[in-house]
């Protein structure tokens, strides 16, 4: 299980640290841990991970924005995101899913809940 | 001026003059008389008792005259005196020589008189007093005829006076015609000259008037410098432009009246947008399409505000709230419209402002809350060192009370959202059992721990609404929850579903401390707060029945309430049922 690779991106640490004890109890490997778009765009080129967890409003690109960056990229298709945000309305789901997020995930969040669905996703992956 | 021009008119008179004043020129005569009798030796008195009846007959008539002088109404009878006045001048005659005195002819000056009288039959009157006059003293024996040429005269004399009384007859009354026509003339002239006067001076007073509406109307048109106020014709040409238009768009009064059209202040695209939006067909309209969009509802006879863009001559775009109102004249015609406009800007800066507020709120509250709802979760899920009961206990109030803080902040969100008209609803068939049932289960623990039974009333068919699902289980859970805070342990919630032909009403009941009557108008106010609710210490902000109401309107349904203070509150929702076959939704 440890080719599971994450890239977590948030402004905020303490977020950042719930969402890496969340992976370590599904079984991933956190390779980075950015604050803000830049960095993660930058990170996610350079580790190619399998998984990017993303929040939606962060200093510099914005979470959509570093998904849609991801998403014109043939060759970063494989990588999972899964997009981060306090903002649970209708409209701004559909906008991260339409920016091409596998999944969307409302703050607050259980962690345990969290470390369930990635492992539970994982195990079905090929 | 018109007073002295009455008086001489008065005095020339015909009819005027008093019996005294007519009875004048023969006293005068007969003083002329007697003057000659004694200064001429060759005047024979030849009968001195006739001549001092005549004198005595003349003077009585005269104090008649006077009498009747003193009281007008005895005027019918004046005729009387120069007739006394005919018979004396008869007697005087006699006492002077009979046919040779020379003072038959003072007999003619009474005869005016009676002839000068208004009708006719005063020239009979002159005619036969004059000739009995002169016969009677034949008649008396007093004369004795000499010659038959005497008693020709006693005839023939009054035929001639009866003759000049015809003619003095017909002037008096020509210019008495005339006189009635001139004093006719003269009172309309009066007349007209009176109410011209009081037409000038209506006129003056109006005229005042009207200064000082317009003296107001100038005053307020140059006091308002905060609005733009523009006056247009029907085409929208400019024909009035306040100082406030000045300073909002930038171009003097001169520049703009007669010259510009109001539209040329306007985004062209904006005009075109609402011209769709009305559904003008193109090329519908005469005038410019969106000029008559832009007075739609002026036009239509309702004033309408809006929010527009104007640009100003320097081609900034300046946000208005823009009220248009027709101008009509006399007959309620349209003749132009009136364009006045406020400034928006700030409104519009308060408005993104809130909104970015509201997001902050929601971002920089709600991500703390995740720490501390995930951190506590960790603490919670501890294998390793797992928590003493006691400590789980403690983390159990720290939980709660975060999740109530974030329940805060979704409401406060949510109430944002509903006011400034962002209000998503996730519209669905809804089979509202459902949503009861479920409402009821989660506030199941709550009302265990409070000591309130909690009953439900649900109905053996489907009730089914068209709605989101979630929203109207937020406001079945608002008043459940309102119900359970406000009801003392060992009372009753009950919540029951039913139908009518039309609608669903879910209805809340409680057993609880209840609202005061004069509260239930702002029950649904905003931060409102009961006082049972804050005498009694129950927690909240104020925010549930806001939302729940908005919730239910936004559902195109009802609120009701009724209550009573200590024997509890009932709330009631209202929703129109879905039409039957209402699956095209799905």
């Amino acid at each position: 299980m440890n080719d599971r690779r994450v890239v977590i991106a948030d402004d905020d640490p303490d977020i950042r640290g719930l969402i890496r004890i969340s992976c370590r109890k599904a079984g991933l490997t956190v390779v980075a841990e950015t604050a803000d778009g830049d960095d993660a765009l930058a990170a996610i080129l350079r580790e190619r991970p399998e998984l990017a967890i993303l929040d939606v409003s962060m200093p510099g690109m914005s979470g959509l924005q570093v998904c849609r960056h991801l998403r014109e990229d043939d060759s970063l298709a494989e990588v999972r995101i899964l997009l981060l945000s306090a903002a649970v309305d209708e409209h701004s789901i559909r906008a991260g899913l339409e920016a091409g997020a596998n999944d969307y995930l409302a703050k607050p969040f259980s962690p345990r809940q969290l470390a369930v669905s990635l492992a539970e996703q994982w195990a079905t992956l090929p | 001026m018109i007073g002295l021009f009455r008086r001489l008119f008065g005095l020339l008179s015909v009819d005027h003059p008093s019996p005294s004043l007519k009875q004048s020129p023969t006293v005068v005569a007969l003083a002329v008389s007697l003057l000659l009798i004694v200064s001429v030796p060759d005047l024979n008195v030849t009968n001195p008792v006739r001549l001092f009846v005549g004198i005595g007959m003349i003077l009585a008539a005269t104090a008649i005259a006077a009498y009747m002088t003193r009281h007008p109404e005895l005027e019918r009878w004046v005729v009387l005196v120069p007739v006394i006045d005919v018979f004396a001048v008869g007697a005087f005659r006699v006492g002077t020589g009979g046919s040779t005195s020379i003072f038959t002819g003072m007999m003619i000056l009474p005869l005016l008189w009676i002839a000068a009288e208004k009708s006719r039959w005063h020239i009979a009157l002159a005619a036969i007093s004059s000739s009995m006059a002169l016969l009677l003293p034949y008649a008396f024996g007093t004369l004795v005829l000499h010659s038959a040429g005497e008693l020709i005269r006693g005839f023939y004399s009054p035929l001639v006076f009866a003759f000049m009384a015809a003619v003095v007859n017909e002037l008096a009354r020509q210019a008495r015609v005339q006189l009635g026509a001139v004093k006719a003339l003269a009172e309309e002239r009066a007349e007209t000259l009176s109410r011209t006067m009081e037409y000038a001076a209506q006129l003056e007073e109006g005229e005042a008037r009207l200064r000082a509406a317009d003296r107001m109307f100038r005053g307020l048109w140059s006091a308002v410098t905060e609005q733009a106020v523009i006056g247009t014709d029907e085409t929208g040409l400019i024909d009035a432009w306040n100082p406030g238009a000045t300073k909002m768009l930038g171009i003097s009064r001169r520049e703009a009246e007669g010259r510009r059209y109001v539209f040329d202040f306007h985004v062209a695209q904006e005009l075109e947008d609402r011209a769709r939006e009305l559904n003008y067909p193109p090329g519908a309209t005469v005038l410019n399409p969106g000029f008559s969009a832009l007075v739609e509802s002026a036009r239509l006879g309702s004033a309408e505000s809006r929010e527009w863009d104007y640009v100003r001559e320097d081609g900034t775009i300046l946000p208005v709230s823009l009220s248009v109102t027709a101008r009509t004249d006399e007959e309620g015609e349209i003749i132009g419209y009136l364009f006045v406009a406020h400034d928006v800007t700030k409104e519009r800066e308060v408005a993104r402002l809130k909104d970015e507020f509201v997001g902050l709120i929601s971002h920089e509250l709600r991500t703390p809350l995740s720490s501390i709802l995930g951190y506590l979760e960790l603490l919670r899920d501890e294998d390793d060192n797992p928590l003493s009961p006691e400590q789980l206990q403690y983390l159990g109030v720290a939980e709660r009370n975060a999740h109530r803080l974030l329940r805060l902040v979704g409401d406060l969100l949510f109430t944002a959202q509903v006011e400034s008209g962002k209000f998503p609803l996730d519209l669905t068939e809804v089979p509202l059992a459902g949503i009861v049932t479920a409402a009821i289960e989660s506030a199941g623990p709550t009302a265990a721990a409070a000591g309130v039974s909690l009953v439900d009333e649900l109905p053996e068919g489907p009730v089914v609404v068209i709605g989101d699902p979630v929203r109207l289980g937020q406001s079945c859970d608002n008043l459940i929850s309102n119900a359970l805070k406000f009801t003392p342990r060992g009372g009753s919630v009950s919540v029951s579903l039913t139908a009518t032909p039309t609608e669903a009403l879910i209805t809340v009941r409680d057993t609880g401390l209840g609202i005061a009557a004069s509260e239930l108008d702002q029950l649904f106010s905003r931060f409102f707060r009961a006082t049972t609710a804050t005498r009694n210490a129950v927690p909240g902000v104020g925010l549930g029945l806001t939302i729940t109401k908005a919730i239910v309107t936004a559902h195109q349904g009802r609120m009701e309430v009724e209550s009573e203070e200590g024997v509890g509150t009932c709330f009631t929702i209202r929703l129109p049922l879905a039409p039957v076959g209402a699956g095209a939704l799905r």
